[in-house]
């Protein structure tokens, strides 16, 4: 993770918290994106308009960070001093794994059997599943504040929120690919 | 991401996909998952009365490199003691399969893995040999096929 990635609420102007406004922070990219332009730079000097560049570089990727909750989640933890990353996190528990390996499965006999209203249906499921995920979440950041080892224990949490969120991107694949078919 | 050849041609022909019966006292299961990028395998093997890997099946939901990292695990297992298959260092397959630095994760997921199935495995033999008898001390007979 860059510095650029730790500042991500800094570079839109916003108060870091995991339950953020998705109008708030659309907005703030639309405004900023605006004000920095190429056209507002035409005629500027090269040096300024690079500088416009860059930073409107920066703006795009905060915003995508931000947008994505697991990226929020892991951008407020290493911003508050709590490690994320593949060998830094518990290991998932056997319950989870069992889990996730037979809903992926599920998903991929569906995906065989050309079965697109069963792909619906399980994507139903796992989004009642990612809803209270969230909401949990959500409690834990506020209760914990900036308290490295209550933190802590979010990672969990946010390790079950990166299987699913790995779910629906197959998910969505298996959609794309069945609906063109 | 460029893949290896190696890499594409276990993505693209992996090998002993499948499943084993996991209720099976020769069966031997290992599930691990990388949190970084919620992908996930499965590893089995079925372990003979001396100690052999007889079969390997594995089942990955991940990248073209986790893909390929299981399958060569279970070409490379198979016909090795379980001893000799839990020496396997995940630095031989990143080796193996040319993997990149931002794949290497693929290649401990594939060793945590073996490990995971052959310790599933050994626990299983340990509750059967306390079933058999806690004072015997030649180790209890599977049973028969």
């Amino acid at each position: 993770m860059n510095t650029t990635a730790n500042n991500a609420f800094e570079t839109l102007g916003l108060e870091p918290r995991f339950d953020l406004d998705g109008k708030l922070l659309a907005e703030r990219h639309r405004t900023l994106s605006g004000k920095l332009h190429p056209d507002r730079y035409s005629g500027r000097p090269a040096s300024e308009r690079r500088m416009a560049l860059d930073r409107a570089i920066q703006v795009n990727e905060a915003y995508r960070q931000l947008r994505d909750p697991v990226r929020r989640a892991e951008s407020l933890l290493t911003a508050m001093g709590v490690p994320v990353g593949e060998q830094k996190e518990p290991k998932a528990s056997p319950s989870l794994l069992m889990e996730m390996m037979e809903v992926r499965e599920s998903l991929d006999e569906a995906r065989q059997q050309k079965d697109l209203d069963r792909v619906g249906a399980l994507g139903e499921e796992m989004r009642g599943r990612e809803e209270a995920i969230m909401r949990r979440l959500s409690a834990m950041f506020s209760e914990a504040g900036d308290d490295p080892d209550q933190l802590k224990a979010a990672l969990p949490i946010l390790g079950e929120l990166r299987y699913v969120r790995r779910f629906f991107e197959e998910l969505e694949a298996i959609e794309e690919a069945l609906m063109d078919a | 991401m460029a893949y290896s050849d190696k890499v594409i041609e276990h993505y693209e022909n992996p090998r002993n996909v499948g499943t084993l019966d996991k209720d099976d006292a020769s069966v031997g299961t290992g599930l691990v998952g990388a949190p970084a990028c919620g992908d996930v395998m499965r590893l089995q093997i079925k372990v003979n009365d001396e100690g052999v890997i007889e079969d390997a099946k594995f089942k990955t939901f991940g990248c073209g490199s986790a893909i390929a990292s299981s399958s060569l695990a279970t070409e490379w297992i198979k016909g090795k003691t379980i001893d000799e298959a839990e020496t396997i260092k995940n630095t031989a397959i990143v080796e193996e399969l040319n993997l990149p630095p931002v794949k290497i994760h693929c290649s401990v997921l594939a060793e945590d893995a073996i490990k995971s199935a052959i310790a599933d495995f050994r626990a299983k033999r340990e509750a059967k040999k306390e079933l058999a008898g806690a004072d015997e001390e030649q180790p209890a007979t599977p049973p028969a096929e």
